[in-house]
């Protein structure tokens, strides 16, 4: 299962996408995401299946056909 | 014997076994290092070698942070990074070499790494202060060390078949030998606890371990033999936490040691 990776530097800060990762479970998604992307120092982190995202629209068929 | 002498005694009788014990913590971690850097490439997925390169920077930091400690015990740090043979390493015996499955290695994370990681815990307030600062930062490193090996023991062993008898071996292979690691309810265990260099040892500790892993050895039926299991300590050395014989194999000794880098030191 994919899984997207989210996390801000300060409370109230915008969550950023800060990439993706692969995991069975949420668990090892928690301790994946830790592992690979704690480098900077983040003030919270979230993952989320990636097909739990749901799309409210895109423009980007649009403009490949104009 | 002065008041003063027979006041010292005890505090020197527990720096002693602080000085033992940092160099047992500090083996282990080097030696864990290694064993979590062999699975840097080749583990079931990319993401668990990502979490093997994290986790095997992190004990070899705490390795070189606890060595650096027994310097003010008068020790020779760069012979004990460098320059001893296998019998001299105090190691948990599990490390001295790789195991051969990527559930080996599931079971020193999520067991052994525990094990260091209990003992490190009694040592958070200890009266030999610069341990006790650098267990704080360790300790909230190893929570991640801990997540891991819980959520690949758990797979494993809910996994079934194959993958669930072969952890299930391994974590009875490492059970005893990790009970034993805490030790005998000794004269130097209680120098250690009297002088307020840690907040437990021996038996105490060993209740600690095992009320800490119960969920996980659950999963794999270990649960009712831990309990019943009481080491014995034949044959067991309490300074080097282990039995004298064996230590690392030498190709682990030649890696752990940096034989072949020493050349390439320039200080």
């Amino acid at each position: 299962m994919v899984y997207e990776v989210f996390a801000r530097k300060s409370r109230g800060e915008a969550l950023r996408h800060i990439g993706n990762l692969n995991a069975p479970d949420d668990e090892l998604a928690r301790v994946y995401a830790h592992a690979e992307f704690d480098e900077e120092r983040w003030f919270d982190m979230w993952v989320v299946p990636r097909d739990r995202v749901v799309e409210v629209f895109t423009r980007a068929e649009a403009e490949v056909a104009r | 014997m002065s008041t003063a002498e027979s006041l010292a005694r005890p505090e020197e009788a527990g720096l002693a076994a602080v000085r033992d014990l940092v160099l047992v913590l500090a083996d282990s971690k080097r030696l864990l290092g290694l064993r979590y850097a062999e699975w840097i490439l080749g583990a079931p997925e990319l993401e668990a070698g990502i979490a093997c390169a994290s986790m095997a920077q992190d004990e070899w930091g705490h390795a070189r942070l606890l060595y650096a400690l027994l310097k003010d015990f008068g020790d020779d740090v760069d012979h004990l990074e460098h320059g001893r043979d296998a019998a001299g390493y105090r190691c948990i015996a599990l490390l001295d070499r790789a195991p051969d499955a990527w559930p080996g290695l599931v079971v020193l994370n999520a067991l052994a790494d525990t094990a260091l990681t209990v003992q490190c815990e009694a040592l958070r307030g200890s009266a030999f202060e610069p341990l006790a600062q650098r267990v704080g930062k360790l300790l909230e490193e190893e929570r991640f060390h801990a997540a891991h090996g819980a959520a690949w023991l758990r797979r494993l062993a809910r996994a079934g078949g194959a993958a669930r008898d072969v952890v299930a071996a391994d974590v009875a292979r490492a059970l005893p030998v990790l009970l034993a690691w805490f030790g005998p309810d000794s004269p130097a265990a209680a120098h250690l606890v009297d002088g307020g260099f840690a907040d437990a040892a021996g038996s105490v500790l060993r209740e600690r371990f095992l009320e800490r892993v119960a969920p996980l050895l659950d999963e794999v039926g270990a649960l009712p033999d831990a309990v019943a299991l009481l080491p014995g300590f034949d044959g067991f050395d309490e300074a080097m936490r282990r039995t004298r014989t064996g230590g690392p194999d030498a190709e682990t000794l030649a890696r752990i040691r940096g034989d072949r880098n020493r050349v390439f030191l320039m200080d």
